[in-house]
């Protein structure tokens, strides 16, 4: 049982941070290789609010995210926006340089040193038996929470708000969307926002289960196959890319050999590619755009 | 006009670097001291400390006058802890400066290349990451290390100090990162618990990029340990142990004490976390905690003091060695001073440190044992101080 609970909390974690990758990508086409840093750029507001303005968890978590949410629609407006018109592959270029440069700005503010958000917010972190030989951590179980009511809440904007429409008229159509009157860099930047708070909140919940330090981008790197794997253009997808991949990497772990744990992801990657280039869920035709 | 106007440019960079190359070589009035270190990049939280307060203490050196009247002076690239930017670093400073000596502040990764160069340059090289075998009798002559973290003495220390504790059967899982000194320490590991009359039940080895160490410790509990050691970084063997109270083991949990490992263990308060280590913790207060705390203040370092403390050793060492060279000075006379040298560390550790021509980590490494006692409702020493001579 201990098992399946390792395999559902590291797929929350995939998934959280996947479904970033997949709003950006449905709505703008753009892969943004940035997003494990934005992800650790959200762990550092966090501790850097809790440090200096209030160790209040509500008021920390609450602002690190307001303060994300702005990151996201500022390095649209600052940045993407100007890729509009341009080829796809200059504007992943730019999302590779962003991620450098964000990986350096975040070493030279706070340093390489390991930080323990938790610990200036005072958050205790309990384990909890949520089935019979089945444990996990306080923050642990929220982030499958969490994750779950992301999803729900992805969901609901994409198919019944006025916005979630236009995002994914704007994802099928740009031109067509522009003509009928959305204002597409209002769409992107809102995707943008959206995709970096949702980073974030991997990141702030990583970093207060775990303590936050320089090398947790590379989760965000580890979990790009689960959102290829399930369908670049899918949340659905995302899900049960990042089960398989989760399922695959913890069975790797534990009853073969654990060192395969950096390198499964992206085996399992390799193979869909091979298999199913467009994922399991995903729209046949994006392979082309891609 | 235009054509002209961009052939300025490059030219003009040119000058520049010809200049900063010659004030470089002219600077023959100081001890220059090169280093390459992990000051970006993912080990920078542990390296990058080390060199601030080595710095620190060099330039207290030498607002005071200096080494034998002159001061020393750090040249520092940064290798981001990748072998090919250490080594390139190592020959560009070499090679551009009048080096006597040079630091490697970095991971073990970038050791052999470094070597590699400094033994082409013939420089006397101090590692202050962990120590490696080339500082062990019989000493390779230019390698030398102060550094807190002594291979296989800290495993001996760990399991003498269990075997003392547990008194009876000890049926012991070892964990470490899959870094090549970890590894290695995690065999040697293997191989001393047989020879302690232990029962090794698991080694587990971990990638360096895990972001959840449960299932590694799923594994370790599988193989019914009541003992468990890990000897890596801080933040891989404080997780892993999380980890396991997370899955409900109860069993002892001992680790190598590092910078880090004194705020940590009052923060997790359980009497079942042992810390071994040659260094004493910052908790402890002593004069020198108290003078390198008043001297980061003063800089307006962000480090805490259990992070400066290494760097100040270092920084120690390296006032010492360039004493006993005089001036002036070469890489020769430097590497020959630095093959006697003795220097006391201000009870830092349990004793001097010093070098000998075949011995380059210590003559005797001192090792204390630390854990959270709830009785005092603080963290204790719980074996003081034990010698282990270095041979």
């Amino acid at each position: 049982m201990q098992f399946a609970v390792n395999i559902v909390v590291l797929a929350s974690l995939y998934a959280l941070i996947a479904c970033g990758y997949v709003l950006i990508y449905r709505v703008s086409r753009v892969l943004n290789l940035a997003h494990g840093e934005l992800m650790m750029l959200g762990a550092y507001l966090l501790f850097t609010v809790a440090s200096s303005v209030s160790p209040s968890p509500a008021i920390a978590v609450a602002a690190a995210l307001l303060l994300s949410l702005a990151v996201g629609v500022l390095v649209y407006l600052a940045l993407m926006r100007w890729m509009t018109g341009n080829s796809v592959l200059a504007a992943v270029l730019l999302t590779l340089a962003l991620g450098i440069a964000l990986r350096g700005l975040m070493i030279l503010i706070w340093t390489g040193q390991p930080r323990n958000p938790a610990v200036v917010l005072h958050i205790v972190n309990p384990t909890i038996e949520i089935v019979p030989h089945g444990r996990v951590s306080l923050l642990s179980l929220l982030l499958v929470l969490t994750n779950a009511a992301v999803y729900g809440g992805l969901f609901a904007l994409l198919r019944f708000s006025r916005w979630g429409v236009r995002m994914r008229a704007a994802g099928q159509n740009p031109l067509l969307a522009a003509q009928r009157g959305i204002n597409l860099h209002g769409v992107y930047a809102m995707a943008w926002g959206v995709s970096t708070l949702t980073a974030a909140m991997a990141g702030i919940l990583m970093s207060l289960d775990t303590g936050l330090e320089s090398t947790m981008l590379t989760v965000g790197l580890k979990a790009f196959p689960a959102a290829l794997v399930g369908g670049l253009d899918s949340l659905f997808g995302t899900l049960i890319g990042a089960l398989i991949v989760a399922a695959a990497e913890v069975f790797l772990i534990q009853d073969v050999d654990p060192l395969l744990s950096d390198v499964v992801p992206f085996i399992v990657l390799l193979a869909m590619l091979i298999v199913r280039p467009w994922g399991l869920f995903g729209t046949r035709e994006e392979l082309d755009r891609v | 006009m235009r054509m002209r106007a961009i052939w300025a440019l490059p030219a003009a960079a040119m000058m520049a670097c010809t200049i900063a190359a010659g004030r470089a070589a002219a600077d023959d009035s100081a001890y220059q001291v090169g280093v390459t270190a992990a000051l970006t990049g993912p080990a920078s939280g542990s390296y990058a400390p080390i060199l601030a307060s080595m710095r620190l203490y060099l330039d207290r050196v030498n607002k005071a006058g200096g080494v034998n009247g002159h001061p020393v002076k750090l040249i520092v690239e940064d290798d981001q802890g990748e072998a090919s930017r250490a080594a390139a670093n190592v020959k560009k400073l070499t090679v551009d400066n009048n080096l006597v000596l040079l630091v490697n502040d970095s991971l073990s990764s970038t050791y052999l290349p470094t070597m590699a160069e400094v033994r082409r340059a013939d420089m006397p090289l101090l590692f202050a990451g962990i120590c490696p075998k080339e500082v062990y009798p019989p000493a390779d002559r230019l390698m030398f290390c102060a550094s807190l973290f002594g291979a296989g003495y800290d495993t001996r220390n760990a399991f003498d100090f269990v075997k003392e504790k547990a008194g009876g059967d000890v049926r012991i899982a070892v964990i470490a990162l899959s870094i090549t000194v970890s590894r290695a320490e995690a065999d040697y590991a293997m191989k001393y618990a047989k020879e302690v009359g232990f029962t090794a039940v698991d080694e587990e080895i971990a990638p360096p990029t895990t972001p959840d160490y449960t299932p590694y410790a799923s594994r370790l509990i599988a193989k019914n340990p009541n003992w468990i050691y890990a000897w890596g970084p801080w933040f891989m063997q404080v997780k892993v142990y999380e980890a396991l109270r997370k899955l409900g083991w109860k069993g002892d949990f001992i680790c190598s004490a590092q910078m880090d490992a004194g705020p940590d263990l009052a923060r997790i308060k359980d009497p079942h976390l042992y810390i071994n280590g040659p260094d004493t913790l910052v908790s402890d207060n002593l004069l020198a905690h108290q003078e390198i705390a008043a001297a980061s203040k003063q800089a307006g370092l962000s480090y805490p003091t259990n992070l400066l403390v290494e760097g100040w050793i270092q920084g120690t060492v390296i006032t010492q060695a360039l004493k006993d060279t005089g001036w002036p000075a070469t890489p020769e006379k430097v590497r020959a001073a630095m093959s006697k040298v003795r220097v006391g560390l201000g009870g830092v550790r349990g004793g001097d440190l010093t070098w000998t021509d075949t011995n380059h980590f210590r003559a005797v490494q001192y090792y204390r044992v630390w854990h959270w006692s709830d009785k005092d409702g603080k963290v204790v020493v719980i074996q003081d101080w034990k010698p282990y001579d270095v041979k």
